[in-house]
């Protein structure tokens, strides 16, 4: 039994036995929580043929990697997966264990902390350790922050957009231990994962992007969402949207930035016809320039930008692409 | 009549009739509004929300609801689209003489396909010769054996070129104090919609005339008794077509007041939204109070024909009431709007032409005021 | 017969909430009248249920946990074509967190009895965890598929679902019973209709309190909810806005000046 605080977990994911981005970028973040608790931070990572593929997480600020490397977890298979973080967080007994806000991690998060009867807290945007020493999970709600604790029970757990921590300078002088863990035989077979299919998007991915243009309900139909998708083609920048976009359907799910969405930090950001509602404004980090195009001028979106035009979208944005336009011509020219 | 509110079931009812206009009626406004024409999408996507059958009895498929859930629905409706509101509460105003003093034969015949939508329905009252004066009507009908031959033309008639089913007022030919009303059906011989008008509002719902030479009537067409038809004719138009305009002019007060609003938030003069002075204020209220007393005067009058009464009279005055608040609430709204106001861009441009069209309809506010005054001298 | 169980819940209305806010004071919730309304998602969980309804004999229960004033989403559903509706709704299920929501959810299952699908929508307009659904899966002891796009065979005992990913899909084969969340591709959920609100005047809604759930109050609510908001706070703006101004064209020019100005363009 030690003194002290369990370690820190991440249940890091790999593709293509590519460590994925958020999970170095919560490594680091993991090490800065462990160093604050005295501990150890430690990562949890499943897929076939692993075992020279590590390296990054050692790298980012793992002590500790726990390894599952086995055809049969290739692929993400729920029930397999959460039985053996399950088993082995009863047995090494985590203080805090983080996950990336993916596809895997939001159902990974629940189906754990449910069996641990533990707390967790979804698309946290920071995470410090508060005075007594506990998690303190901040999230954005109601126009500001909301900070979640879990007192009591534990493991602490919360998932992670990428894009939130930076990823860490990796030390290649790090190393540390690889513990393996092997597959259960007594898994079951409710659920099974059959195939899996990646899809190329097209178009300027979002998180990389220079420029980037946003919209949201006030397009007001296909039309006017059009003319917003016309603005970031002459302006050369990525294309996302807000919820009511998304629900509108004229954008997929992909290109919603927010909380529970892509998070973006380029050079330029533009809003249009979007009132800058925190669940999105808080997926925008790190732009140099903000703008925002919106026909009220009380809305709440122009208290978070640099310049602010107060206008019809519809209106506005075909006039900004002939001017835009205009100037890419003479530019040329000369 | 003391407790003022809706309950659980009537405010999903408005709901559904909410969503149904947002998602089916308001996309195709701006065709409505270039074309002049009745929209076929619009038409089926009432038939398949259930519309038509409201207030048609369970029995011969319909909802059997009440006045009250018309009025719901027609006000939601409005609130997007007054000449589609028009044109549904004129489909009802149509059915009600057949609902009213049809025989069950005619119940059975008629009532099904309308309350699918799968016919549609109107009345045919209104001609050159009388409209406010209905006695100063010219179509004529003699009995030639067990049916009936009319002669005659109306005009002003709403879905007159959609309209399968049309209950029609005529004069006895031969007695100038009998009438008597009649399906006329589409297709008929000797009777067709000729000249579509083109009006300033409510574009979108569908006027016209229509001719009837020499047509030949069955008896079993026959709405009612013979001679007694004013009764019949007037009996719908005095409820349901009251009711119905109510309905649309407070849909359009409310659609007047919802863009007046947006527009005083949005409109920055003196460095400040114009919703913070006084005049842009006061129009505001004023709308407001209105759109308030209106509500009451229309939810009263539906209320006491859901109990079995009759409220002819009530709806004269709701209808006055509303119809005249309704056209002064689109002026304020093109008022506020400055110049803008009168922009095709600017929904609140169409609500003042369809204001326009509230007044005549279903009775002019004078012939209102000469009903409510007999109401109080009787 | 199969039998389904949707649960939905009562949200502020999306178009509205944003206007509910941290007063900057008291750091409290200031008091804002939103209308609730069904969750979005789980209009397209009913819409599900509602499917399999068509082809066959199913019994849908419409569950759902919150304050008396969600009764009327709860009839919402029944007039979409839910058979059943219950309402847990009760002073000790307040304050609850995703985990606690979920362990109530899922012993009202268990009191409903055998049930063969759970629908859930794929998150909640307000909270938006996307937690409820996994979790209430977990206490039941049930396989569960989250992201739900579309259901490529539903033949018991076994079906096929095709799961989102950021990027394209997984197909998945799932044992029934089981939990599905669902996401807005799945379907286009039908509109509510006059005949549908009419049926609904026959259908029940019961209310289930903590007695009837018959669990400890420590388990439910804010009491059984390893979670709690340690505080709110407001977040400052760094930014001060400059409105351009005149003309459109001169605003669009303008606009355009400063962003080659600053380099981005």
């Amino acid at each position: 039994m030690k003194n002290g605080y369990g370690p820190v977990w991440v249940i890091a994911e790999q593709r293509d036995c590519r460590i994925r981005t958020v999970s170095l970028q919560l490594m680091g973040q993991a090490q800065k929580l462990a160093e604050g608790l005295n501990t150890t931070a430690e990562a949890v990572l499943f897929g076939n043929l692993m075992e020279h593929h590590v390296r990054p997480l050692f790298a980012a600020g793992a002590d500790r990697v726990f390894l599952g490397s086995n055809p049969k977890l290739a692929f993400y298979e729920p029930e397999i997966y959460v039985q053996m973080i399950v088993r082995l967080a009863q047995e090494h007994e985590p203080e805090i264990i983080l996950l990336g806000s993916t596809t895997m991690g939001r159902e990974l998060a629940p189906l754990v902390a449910a069996r641990l009867q533990t707390g967790l807290t979804a698309h946290c945007i920071d995470l410090i350790l508060d005075e007594n020493k506990i998690l303190e999970q901040h999230i954005p709600a109601y126009g500001g922050l909301l900070s979640i604790i879990c007192p009591k029970q534990r493991p602490q757990m919360a998932t992670i957009a990428k894009g939130v921590f930076a990823i860490p300078e990796p030390d290649p002088d790090r190393s540390g231990e690889i513990i393996p863990v092997s597959v259960p035989e007594d898994v079951s077979s409710r659920l099974q994962t059959l195939e899996v299919v990646h899809q190329i998007p097209d178009g300027i991915p979002l998180e990389s992007a220079n420029i980037v243009v946003a919209g949201g309900a006030g397009a007001g139909d296909p039309d006017g969402w059009r003319q917003i998708a016309d603005l970031a083609d002459a302006l050369n920048a990525a294309l996302g949207c807000t919820r009511p976009v998304v629900d509108e359907g004229w954008a997929p799910l992909e290109s919603m930035i927010g909380q529970s969405g892509r998070m973006v930090s380029p050079e330029l950001y533009i809003g249009v016809g979007l009132s800058g509602e925190q669940q999105h404004m808080v997926g925008i980090t790190g732009a140099k320039v903000m703008v925002a195009i919106n026909n009220d001028a009380k809305s709440p979106v122009f208290d978070q930008v640099d310049y602010g035009v107060v206008d019809d979208c519809r209106e506005f944005v075909p006039v900004l692409i002939e001017k835009i336009k205009a100037y890419q011509k003479n530019r040329v020219a000369c | 009549m003391i407790d003022f509110t809706f309950t659980e079931e009537q405010e999903m009812f408005r709901k559904a009739a909410r969503e149904f206009a947002e998602t089916q009626v308001a996309p195709k406004v701006a065709e409505m509004e270039t074309t002049g024409e009745v929209c076929d999408e619009v038409v089926k996507a009432l038939g398949k929300a259930e519309m038509m059958a409201l207030t048609i009895p369970e029995e011969y498929g319909g909802l059997g609801l009440g006045y009250t859930a018309r009025l719901i629905a027609l006000e939601e409706i409005s609130k997007v689209s007054v000449g589609t509101a028009m044109m549904l509460q004129v489909f009802a105003l149509g059915i009600e003489p057949i609902i009213k003093f049809g025989t069950k034969e005619q119940k059975k015949k008629y009532l099904p396909a309308l309350a699918k939508g799968e016919r549609l329905a109107s009345t045919a009252v209104t001609e050159a010769t009388g409209g406010s004066d209905p006695t100063g009507i010219r179509t004529s009908y003699r009995k030639e054996g067990n049916d009936y031959i009319l002669n005659g033309r109306k005009c002003f008639i709403t879905n007159s070129h959609i309209a399968d089913t049309i209950t029609t007022l005529a004069k006895d030919n031969e007695n100038p104090k009998a009438y008597s009303t009649f399906i006329l059906e589409k297709g008929m011989e000797g009777f067709k919609p000729t000249h579509k008008e083109h009006k300033l509002g409510m574009r979108g719902c569908n006027t016209g005339e229509l001719a009837i030479e020499n047509c030949r009537v069955p008896g079993e067409n026959l709405v009612g008794e013979e001679g007694k038809g004013m009764r019949v004719a007037l009996g719908a138009i005095g409820d349901v077509g009251r009711g119905g305009m109510v309905g649309c002019a407070l849909g359009l007060q409310a659609a007047c007041l919802e863009a007046s609003v947006k527009f005083a938030n949005e409109r920055i003069l003196y460095g400040k939204p114009i919703s913070n002075l006084q005049t842009i204020q006061n129009k505001l209220a004023e709308i407001k109070i209105d759109l308030e007393a209106g509500r009451l005067l229309g939810y009263r009058a539906a209320a006491i024909q859901d109990k079995g009464g009759r409220s002819s009279n009530e709806f004269a005055v709701a209808k006055y009431f509303t119809t005249e608040a309704a056209q002064k609430a689109a002026k304020m709204a093109v008022d506020i709007h400055g110049g803008y106001g009168c922009m095709d861009e600017y929904a609140v441009s169409r609500y003042l032409r369809d204001s326009f069209v509230l007044g005549p309809s279903a009775g002019t506010s004078d012939i209102m005021k000469v009903i409510i005054a007999r109401w109080v001298l009787s | 017969m199969m039998n389904i169980v949707v649960c939905v819940k009562a949200v502020p209305d999306p178009q509205q909430a944003c206007n509910i806010k941290i007063d900057p004071v008291t750091k409290t919730l200031m008091r804002c009248e939103v209308p609730l309304v069904l969750n979005p998602l789980d209009k397209n969980a009913m819409e599900a249920a509602l499917e399999l309804k068509e082809q066959f004999d199913t019994y849908i229960t419409a569950l759902s946990m919150g304050p008396p004033d969600a009764e009327a989403i709860v009839r919402e559903c029944l007039a979409l074509g839910a058979d059943q509706g219950i309402l847990l709704s009760h002073r000790a299920f307040a304050g609850a967190d995703a985990y606690a929501t979920a362990y109530t959810l899922a012993t009202a299952i268990r009191k409903i009895g055998t049930v063969d699908v759970v629908f859930c929508g794929m998150a909640s307009s307000d909270g938006s965890t996307e937690w409820v659904g996994p979790e209430i899966a977990t206490f039941l002891d049930l396989p569960v598929v989250t992201m739900v796009e579309e259901i490529v065979e539903c033949q018991r005992p076994q079906w096929k679902v095709k799961a989102s990913l950021a990027h394209g899909y997984r197909l998945m084969q799932v044992q029934l019973p089981a939990v599905f969340t669902v996401t807005r591709e799945l379907n286009t959920p039908r509109a509510l209709v006059f005949s549908g609100i009419i049926k609904a005047r026959k259908k029940s809604i019961v209310h289930w309190g903590i007695d009837d759930l018959g669990v400890p109050a420590e388990t439910v609510g804010l009491e059984g909810s390893p979670t709690i908001v340690s505080k709110l706070s407001t977040t400052e703006s760094k930014r001060t806005v400059e409105f351009l101004t005149g003309t459109r064209e001169e605003k669009a020019a303008q606009l355009l000046l400063k962003l080659v100005d600053s380099g981005v363009v």
